[in-house]
Order: C-alpha cells, then sequence, then structure tokens
C-alpha cells in the first residue's frame, strides 16, 4: 500500500480556533455518512482534532451540519 | 500572574434561531428584544451580524428554515446564568448557543472577513472551473465570434449558455457526489490490506 505523508490543515495554515460557523471547512473533515472523519485519514493533529470534534459538534446543535444522512 | 483576577469582563458569542413562522417585520422587535436583555444585564455588545433567512440541515420542531442571528458581547459571568435561561424560556427562539469566545480587535475582525472572502471567491472558481472544464474551450471560441458578431446574436447565446451550463452542473454534482460515496464506502471499511 503507498501510504501518502498527510499534514495537518490547521498547522500549515497556522489556525489556532476552529470556527463551527464556518460549515465549508467543517464539511471537509466529515465523510458521506456525516461522522467525524478519523486523524488517521485526514492527518490532523491530535490538538486540532480535539478542537474540530467540538466545531463539528456544535455546528451540529446550531443544525448547521447534520447529525445523520438523509 | 496566574493568581491576580481578571479586570476585565469574558466576552461571550451568542447563535439564536428565531421561528420560522414569523415574517421578518415581526423578527426585528424578537431581535431587539435579546439585544436588550444583554445591555440590561450590564453586558456591552460588540459585533452583531444577520444571516438571514436559512434551511436547516434537519428539521427543528417540525420547521424547516430559520433566521440566523449572531452576537458578541462582554457580560460578567454571573449574570450569564441568566440570560441563558432568560433566552431558553423564549418561545420564539428555536435554538440557541453561547460559547466563549477570545476577544478579537476590530482590525482582526476585518482580516478574517477578508480571508473569508477570498475562500469563497476561490471556491466559486474551482466550482466554475469544475463545470465547464469540457466547455471551457469551445466556449471561448464562441465568445470571440460573438465579439465580432452583432449584439443581437450575442443576446441569443447568452440566453442559451445558462440552460447549458444548468444541466452540465446537475450532471457534474452527480457524478461526483457518487464517486465520493463510493470513495467513503471504499476506506471506511477498516483496512485495505
Amino acid at each position: 500500500m503507498i501510504t501518502q505523508e498527510k499534514y495537518c490543515h490547521f498547522c500549515v495554515n497556522n489556525l489556532k480556533e476552529i470556527d463551527y460557523k464556518n460549515t465549508q471547512l467543517l464539511q471537509r473533515f466529515i465523510n458521506s455518512y456525516m461522522k467525524i472523519k478519523p486523524r488517521k485519514r485526514t492527518g490532523t493533529c491530535s490538538w486540532h482534532q480535539r478542537k474540530l470534534a467540538t466545531a463539528i459538534k456544535r455546528a451540529r446543535i446550531m443544525a448547521l451540519l447534520p447529525f445523520v444522512s438523509k | 500572574m496566574s493568581r491576580t483576577k481578571k479586570t476585565t469582563l469574558p466576552h461571550y458569542e451568542l447563535l439564536y434561531i428565531v421561528s420560522n413562522k414569523y415574517t421578518e417585520q415581526e423578527v426585528k422587535p424578537i431581535a431587539e428584544k435579546i439585544e436588550k436583555l444583554i445591555t440590561d444585564a450590564k453586558g456591552e455588545i460588540n459585533y452583531k451580524e444577520e444571516w438571514g433567512k436559512k434551511k436547516f440541515a434537519y428539521p427543528i420542531n417540525h420547521f424547516n428554515h430559520g433566521y440566523y442571528f449572531l452576537i458578541e458581547f462582554d457580560l460578567a459571568g454571573v449574570d450569564l446564568k441568566e440570560v441563558d435561561t432568560e433566552i431558553k424560556h423564549m418561545h420564539e427562539v428555536l435554538r440557541h448557543q453561547i460559547i466563549t469566545k477570545r476577544k478579537r480587535s476590530l482590525e482582526e475582525i476585518e482580516d478574517e472577513k477578508r480571508i473569508l472572502a477570498k475562500q469563497a471567491k476561490r471556491a466559486e472558481e474551482k466550482r466554475a472551473e469544475l463545470e465547464s472544464g469540457a466547455e471551457k474551450k469551445p466556449e471561448a471560441k464562441v465568445k470571440k465570434s460573438a465579439e465580432v458578431a452583432k449584439e443581437a446574436k450575442k443576446e441569443e447565446k447568452e440566453k442559451v449558455k445558462p440552460a447549458e451550463k444548468e444541466k452540465s452542473k446537475e450532471e457534474v454534482q452527480l457524478n461526483l457526489d457518487k464517486l465520493d460515496e463510493k470513495l467513503d464506502k471504499i476506506l471506511d471499511t477498516d483496512d485495505l490490506l
């Protein structure tokens, strides 16, 4: 299997906070079942993955992102 | 240093959804009511944003649309609970969320807006490229010839183009959606090996 080198999107762009209102960005980190993608696949670092998870959950509460796919 | 108490008030961000059963004129007094709630509790509103009517990702109380409002404010932590419960009891508000936030300067807010606008522009350009990927070359030629041709002809062509674009949009989107789903399904199975 070919392993691709992955980088944390937020570390590379020097983003310290993740806004839960930026759904366009968050959409990249959920799969078609609307589940949060694992770190293994996105390459996000653990510090940012934790922030990302809370951001996605907050967006779900405000109906900006779905909990489940239709 | 950490032992000294902070003298500045904490900064909060409130996002709330007003039910869709109200018209846009009826929504304004509701928004003012909530702002008054915060100012009455000796809070200071620094930033306001109206998103307007938006579609929900899932129905809330059988509503599919709602008006989104965003407020950033400084408020003493003791008074926050009162504001929170007060908003919770308002039947006009479908849902609300208060989060703590780092206070930003005006410059930072402007910077953020600029970056977001840039990102949106880039995304749109990419989308346009994807949509017109196959048609791009013939289109450019058509445009050149059209420039030489009479204005009446131009108008006719322009009328036809949007219809074509819409068709290709749907096709491209359908194809991309299917591809995405397939990829995700393959990648979701535990290990490829």
